[in-house]
């Protein structure tokens, strides 16, 4: 298959796209998992989603507003960042969780830095991670799907962490969201019907989340509770946040490396950090943790795979 | 002493609290500001404790500055330095223990604050007896401020208490806040500020 | 090489004068240190056993294995024993209690260098004043509370431990705090059953 998306030297060829287009296009294939999650989880969903949505607008509006620069809500970014926060969050959280949190993701991560595009973090991991730091008993309790009575069930890969069995959740139910987790989470289906939209429309390419999810995969199968090779890597695939993180975070264009090479080093390393995480680390989810970290990583990565400028000696 | 040497010495004291503050200006001695500005309690001990030690070990380097021959200036000034930080340690032992409990190990970690040893070697190497006190006075005090104002915050949004009172029974802090990182995040969003202040001026 | 003795004399007399110093400051503070240390020991000693009029030391050789809690008619209240566990930062050093039937009485943390505001709240208060209060001058004269996290110990059985909760964030503290005065409570009563 042509590479199609290499990174190359002027001249360009203009395409008709957007970074407007680009957000509100992600934005629209994340509502199916929205609409599931909120079917899934009941009224607090939505009402959590709405939250959050209101808040990161807002807020990026009022700061651009204090340092006198063009308020650029229409660009669909703070939607975007409100929107992957709340699918980041546990159903049952307070209504101020999501406030804080959208407002940590929009002013500082990623006002602070200068704004769109000057991000080093992925804003809605970053108040993610900011949530899940200062709030660990409220994002770390769940509750059950379709049962609408608050009662605070573990997710799966908890069960597994904490070595309890995990019931009668089967693969089916994985793959239509009935089990405990975050709002977007949970409905595999719906985030994959988003995700192929997006990659028809060559908004995100295959490598990354393809390379993300087979890393997990084949490391969680490798590296199985009883040795080699005896590991449940589907599961692990269906499991906690790795559809939504592979396909919707990792993919985002700020904070990923820039050249295809580049973003296939950048997806194994947050599969491999994902597996690691799961299997031996502190939380049961890594998905947030690995991406953030890979991000940190991203200009360095770039440095290494970036094209050569023809002429120039390799240093 | 007139008083074109007073305004001097009083120069000397006033620029370690806001033009040349270690914190937020120098950025010096940023580890025990991350460990133990948790609290006001902890924030003011410290500083204390860092002001004696920096006021010290200032006047005895601008004493015998001329004895020591620049060689092996750093050892010389370090033995000065611990003596200082392991009287404050006897001290704090004899007389408040529940504050060297609560400072813990970042006491005798005074030693290697890189004010002390940055004021000695910038400052009280060159200059006279009570310059070098002004100095020492003024960054002391500057310390404790900039630890205070860190703290404040962090034991308002990190622990929901302001000087160990809570301020509701209903308020859940942000524990990162109270963590190292959340005292990097603060840290970082205060010089912001104070830049941005400096700037519009 | 003349420049190196000098050097070393002058680095020497430096030396000199501080250790001299610290001596004279060590000299002076000494008593109290030790004062304060002692002053503290028995005080926690009261704490655990309350009712205890006597603490016996049991020794081996020079080092003090457990204290014997014996009330006014020499009833052997039970045995009071230091337990150390490795936390995150620091050793934490653990005054505890047990009867002879196997139920902590009371623990109290002597000694902890973890982590200000983390693992350091394995000694936290809390307090039933908020600042409002306070400056209205409606603060509770109540009598001071225990930590919360040494309270969870008290009248538990040292086979039942896994009931106290660990503190948020600071799980390493925690778990040296409950598995070493778990460990060393057995010792004790393990030592006390050969004496008898």
């Amino acid at each position: 298959m042509p590479n199609r998306l290499k990174v190359a030297v002027s001249p360009h060829i203009h395409k008709p796209v957007s970074v407007s287009k680009i957000m509100w296009s992600v934005s629209l294939s994340l509502i199916p998992a929205g609409i599931a999650g909120a079917f899934i989880f009941g009224f607090p969903a939505l009402w959590i989603t709405v939250i959050s949505l209101i808040t990161a607008v807002t807020t990026e509006a009022v700061i651009q507003k204090l340092t006198n620069k063009k308020i650029s809500i229409k660009d669909g970014s703070a939607f975007l960042t409100g929107l992957l926060l709340a699918y980041n969050l546990p159903p049952s959280v307070p209504f101020w969780i999501p406030v804080v949190g959208s407002f940590f993701s929009i002013a500082i991560g990623k006002m602070i830095f200068g704004g769109l595009g000057q991000n080093i973090f992925n804003p809605a991991l970053a108040g993610r991670a900011f949530l899940m730091a200062s709030w660990p008993s409220y994002m770390t309790s769940f509750t059950g799907p379709l049962k609408f009575d608050a009662v605070t069930s573990a997710t799966p890969l908890a069960l597994l962490k904490e070595g309890k069995p995990l019931g009668d959740v089967s693969y089916m139910d994985m793959f239509l969201g009935l089990r405990g987790g975050c709002i977007g989470e949970v409905c595999i289906i719906a985030l994959l019907i988003g995700a192929a939209y997006l990659l028809f429309r060559r908004y995100i390419n295959w490598q990354i989340p393809f390379t993300f999810i087979l890393t997990v995969g084949l490391f969680t199968w490798i590296c199985g509770p009883r040795g080699f090779l005896t590991g449940d890597g589907i599961f692990h695939v269906l499991s906690g946040g790795l559809i939504l993180g592979a396909f919707f975070m990792a993919t985002d264009y700020v904070t990923s490396p820039l050249t295809i090479n580049g973003q296939i080093i950048f997806a194994f390393g947050c599969g491999l950090l994902t597996a690691i995480i799961r299997l031996w680390g502190g939380y049961p989810e890594g998905v947030s943790y690995a991406i953030l970290i890979m991000n940190a990583a991203t200009p360095i990565i770039d440095r290494f795979t970036k094209t050569r400028v023809y002429g120039i000696v390799r240093y | 002493m007139t008083e074109k040497q007073q305004n001097r010495c009083f120069q000397e004291f006033i620029k370690g609290i806001i033009r040349e503050n270690p914190t937020f200006v120098l950025a010096l001695g940023l580890c025990p500001t991350l460990a133990v500005s948790t609290s006001v309690s902890n924030a003011i001990g410290m500083g204390a404790a860092s002001t004696f030690v920096l006021i010290g070990s200032n006047l005895i380097v601008s004493l015998i500055k001329k004895q020591i021959p620049e060689e092996i200036r750093i050892p010389c000034y370090i033995v000065i330095i611990a003596t200082f930080v392991t009287v404050v340690e006897l001290i704090m032992k004899a007389y408040s223990p529940a504050l060297n409990r609560a400072l813990g190990i970042y006491v005798p970690l005074i030693v290697v604050n890189c004010i002390v040893l940055g004021r000695a070697e910038a400052f009280a190497s060159k200059r006279t007896f009570v310059h070098s006190f002004m100095d020492a006075l003024g960054m002391g005090i500057g310390f404790t401020l900039a630890l205070m104002i860190i703290s404040i915050i962090r034991e308002f949004f990190g622990f929901g208490k302001i000087i160990n009172y809570p301020v509701s029974y209903n308020f859940h802090p942000a524990l990162v806040i109270g963590m190292p990182a959340g005292a990097l995040l603060v840290i970082g969003l205060l010089l912001g500020f104070f830049n941005l202040i400096k700037q519009k001026k | 090489m003349k420049g190196l003795i000098k050097y070393g004399m002058i680095l020497g007399t430096i030396c000199l004068i501080s250790a001299g110093l610290l001596a004279c400051v060590n000299l002076l503070t000494k008593e109290r240190i030790l004062a304060q240390i002692n002053n503290e020991e028995t005080a926690s000693l009261k704490e655990i056993f309350p009712d205890a009029v006597s603490f016996s030391p049991v020794k081996q050789k020079d080092t003090i294995l457990y204290y014997l809690a014996e009330d006014s008619h020499k009833n052997i209240l039970g045995a009071a024993f230091k337990a150390h566990g490795k936390g995150y930062s620091s050793v934490i050093e653990t005054m505890a209690g047990v009867t002879p039937d196997g139920t902590i009485t009371a623990i109290k943390v002597l000694n902890q260098n973890e982590t200000p505001g983390l693992g350091s709240r394995i000694c936290e208060v809390e307090a039933d004043t908020t600042i409002f209060e306070a400056m209205k001058g409606k603060a509770k004269q109540t009598t001071p509370k225990k930590p919360w996290f040494q309270e969870q110990f008290c009248n538990k059985n040292i086979d039942n431990f896994d009931s106290i909760e660990a503190i948020t964030g600071a799980t390493i503290s925690s778990r040296a705090v409950i598995t070493s005065v778990q460990k060393r409570a057995k010792e004790v009563l393990e030592m006390i059953k050969h004496n008898q």
